[in-house]
C-alpha cells in the first residue's frame, strides 16, 4: 500500500517548481582519493599546491589582459591596461569608495526586506499544501519575469532614488528566497516532523527549532542566489538611472572616454561581487555544518 | 491494485495544476481591483493592459521589437550554453584545469554582468550584437558552474568502472559523464534562460536601438505607460513559455532517471 503512495509522492514533489541550485562549493569539499593519497603527499601539500594554482590562474589572467592591450588586439579606446587600471583605482580611490558605499546601501536595504518577506511567506506558504498549489503558476509566471524590465516603471512610479533602488532589489530578490524557502519547508521529512509534534512542539515552536533547520541549507542557498541577483539589480538601475553608485560611476566614465576608468569600476564592482558571494558561502559554511554533510551522504 | 491509486495521483495532480491556474486569477484580479480603485496614470488596469497587449501583437511591434529580440535571446542563450557545458565539463573532469581556473572563474561571475554593457557599447556599438554577447557572458556562468561541480562530484566507480569496460574519450563522455551530470546541466540551463531574459532587457534598454527592452524604455519616455507595462508582460510570457518548453524538453530527456533519482532520494 505504501508503495505507489510514495511514489505519487516523489512525482508530484518534482513537478513543483524546482529550488535554485547553487551549490555549496562542493568541488573543494572534494575527498582526496586514496590514489593520491598513495602518493605520499600530505593533505596539506595538496591543498598549498590548489593555492597556488588558483593564484597562478588569476596571474595567468592578468597577464593576458595586459598582453592583448599591449599589442593592440583590442583598440586603447575600448581596453585599458592593467597599470593604467590599477592606477586610475589608486587615484579615484575616494570616488570609487563612495560609490560602493552607495551601491552597498541600496542593496542591503533591498536585500534585507526581501529576506524577511521571503522566509515568512515561503515558510507559510511552504506548510499548507493547497497554498502551494494556488500560488505555483503564478510563480512560475513571476520567476522568470525579469524584473529589470520593471526599471523605467519604477522610476516613472517611485522617482530616482533610494527607495526606488531598495524597492525593485527586494522585489527581485525576494523570488529565489520565497521559492526554496517554500521548497525546503515542504520537502521536511514528514518522520522528522511526527517525531517533534511526539515530543510536543507545536505551531511555532515546531517551525522554528524544527522545520527552519531543517530547510535552512535550501534557504540558505536561495539567499546567495539573491546576494548576487541584488547587485545585478542593483547595478543596472544605477547604469539605467544614474542615480549614483558603481553602475553610474562605469557608464560615466565611458560616456566620458575615460577607459581607464572605466576599467576601474568593473574591477571594483567585480571585487565588491566576489567579497560579497564568497562571504556569505563562508558564512553559511560555518553557520550551517549540517548543509554539507546532507549533501555529502548522498 | 496499482491501477487505482494512480489514477486518484493523476487526478489529484490536475487538481493541484488546476488551483495553480486559481491563484493566477486571483492575483489578476487583485491587479484590476487595485487599479481601478488608485485610478492613477501611472498603474493601468489589468484589462486595459491586455488589450494594449492585443493591439501591439497586429502591430509592427512583432517584426520590429518582438523578434530580434527573441533571436537575440536565443543566439546569446546557445553561445552560453555550449560554451557552459564544454567548459564546464572540462573543469570539472580534470582537476589541475579547475585550480588553475577557480579564482578566476569566482571572480568572473561573481562580477554583475550589466557592468559591461558600457565596454560592450564601445567595442561593439549599438544594436544586437553587444545584446548578444551581453547575454552570453551573463548566462555561461550558472551553465558553467553547475556542468563543473557535477562532473567533480561524479562517484570516481562510476568513471573508474566504464573505463575498466575499454570505455574511453568520447565514448566515455557521452555514454557515461553526461548522462550522469545532465540534471545538474538543465538546472543550470534553466537558470540560465531566466538570467539571458533578464539581461536582454538592460542591454536593449541601454544600447539598442530596437528590441522589447528598447520598446519599454521608450514607451516610458513618451509617456505610454499602458505599452511599458504590456511590454512587460510580453516578457513574463517569454519567459513563461520558454521555461515551460524546458521543463518538458527535460522531462523527456531525462525520463529514464527519473525513476532512479526518486528511487534513491526518498
Amino acid at each position: 500500500m505504501g508503495g505507489p503512495d510514495k511514489a505519487e509522492k516523489v512525482r508530484a514533489s518534482s513537478s513543483r517548481e524546482a529550488p535554485d541550485l547553487v551549490a555549496f562549493e562542493s568541488v573543494e569539499t572534494q575527498v582526496v582519493s586514496p590514489a593520491v593519497m598513495g602518493n605520499f603527499r600530505s593533505r596539506r601539500n595538496v591543498r598549498v599546491r590548489r593555492r597556488l594554482r588558483m593564484a597562478g590562474g588569476v596571474v595567468i589572467a592578468i597577464g593576458l589582459w595586459e598582453l592583448v592591450s599591449v599589442t593592440q588586439l583590442v583598440s586603447s579606446t575600448a581596453l585599458s591596461s592593467v597599470s593604467a587600471t590599477a592606477a586610475a583605482i589608486g587615484s579615484n580611490a575616494g570616488v570609487l569608495f563612495s560609490a560602493v558605499g552607495q551601491t552597498l546601501e541600496a542593496w542591503a536595504v533591498g536585500l534585507a526586506i526581501a529576506t524577511v518577506a521571503g522566509v515568512i511567506m515561503g515558510a507559510l506558504v511552504g506548510r499548507s499544501r493547497i497554498a502551494d498549489a494556488l500560488t505555483e503558476t503564478l510563480v512560475r509566471m513571476m520567476r522568470p519575469l525579469p524584473s529589470l524590465a520593471l526599471i523605467p516603471i519604477a522610476i516613472l512610479v517611485a522617482g530616482l532614488g533610494l527607495k526606488m533602488t531598495a524597492g525593485l532589489v527586494a522585489f527581485t530578490s525576494f523570488w529565489p528566497i520565497f521559492i526554496n524557502t517554500r521548497y525546503g519547508v515542504a520537502q521536511v521529512e514528514r518522520l522528522l516532523l511526527e517525531t517533534a509534534t511526539t515530543l510536543g512542539l507545536r505551531g511555532l515552536a515546531l517551525i522554528r527549532s524544527v522545520v527552519l533547520p531543517a530547510a535552512a541549507p535550501l534557504i540558505a542557498s536561495g539567499f546567495q542566489v539573491a546576494v548576487g541577483l541584488a547587485l545585478v539589480v542593483t547595478v543596472s538601475v544605477e547604469l539605467v538611472g544614474g542615480t549614483g553608485g558603481i553602475g553610474s560611476y562605469v557608464l560615466a566614465a565611458q560616456q566620458g572616454n575615460a577607459v581607464a576608468n572605466m576599467y576601474a569600476g568593473i574591477v571594483v564592482g567585480g571585487f565588491l561581487g566576489w567579497v560579497l558571494n564568497t562571504g556569505f558561502a563562508g558564512l553559511f559554511r560555518r553557520l550551517l555544518p549540517w548543509a554539507n554533510q546532507r549533501e555529502g551522504s548522498e | 491494485m496499482i491501477r487505482a491509486p494512480r489514477r486518484a495521483a493523476r487526478l489529484r495532480r490536475a487538481g493541484l495544476w488546476g488551483l495553480g491556474w486559481v491563484g493566477l486569477g486571483v492575483a489578476m484580479l487583485v491587479w484590476q481591483v487595485v487599479a481601478v480603485v488608485k485610478h492613477s496614470a501611472l498603474f493601468p488596469t489589468f484589462t486595459a493592459t491586455v488589450s494594449t497587449l492585443w493591439q501591439m501583437l497586429t502591430s509592427s511591434f512583432v517584426t520590429s521589437d518582438l523578434i530580434p529580440s527573441v533571436i537575440r535571446l536565443l543566439i546569446g542563450f546557445a553561445i552560453s550554453a555550449l560554451i557552459g557545458i564544454v567548459v564546464g565539463l572540462l573543469t570539472g573532469y580534470y582537476r589541475a584545469v579547475r585550480e588553475w581556473t577557480t579564482a578566476f572563474f569566482d571572480f568572473s561571475r561573481s562580477l554583475p554582468t550589466p557592468l559591461l554593457i558600457p565596454v560592450a557599447l564601445v567595442l561593439f556599438g549599438l544594436g544586437g550584437t553587444m545584446v548578444v554577447v551581453i547575454i552570453a557572458t551573463a548566462a555561461v556562468w550558472p551553465v558553467l558552474i553547475n556542468t563543473a561541480n557535477a562532473t567533480a562530484a561524479l562517484e570516481p566507480t562510476l568513471v573508474d568502472t566504464a573505463r575498466c569496460l575499454g570505455l574511453r574519450g568520447p565514448a566515455l563522455l557521452t555514454k557515461v559523464i553526461l548522462p550522469a551530470v545532465s540534471p545538474q546541466i538543465f538546472a543550470g540551463l534553466r537558470v540560465g534562460i531566466s538570467v539571458s531574459l533578464a539581461v536582454l532587457v538592460v542591454a536593449e534598454i541601454l544600447g539598442g536601438s530596437s528590441g522589447i527592452g528598447f520598446f519599454i524604455s521608450s514607451a516610458q519616455q513618451s509617456f505610454q505607460i499602458t505599452a511599458s507595462y504590456a511590454g512587460v508582460l510580453v516578457l513574463c510570457l517569454i519567459g513563461w513559455v520558454a521555461d515551460s518548453l524546458f521543463l518538458l524538453v527535460e522531462r523527456r530527456l531525462l525520463r529514464w532517471q527519473r525513476g532512479i533519482v526518486g528511487g534513491v532520494h526518498d
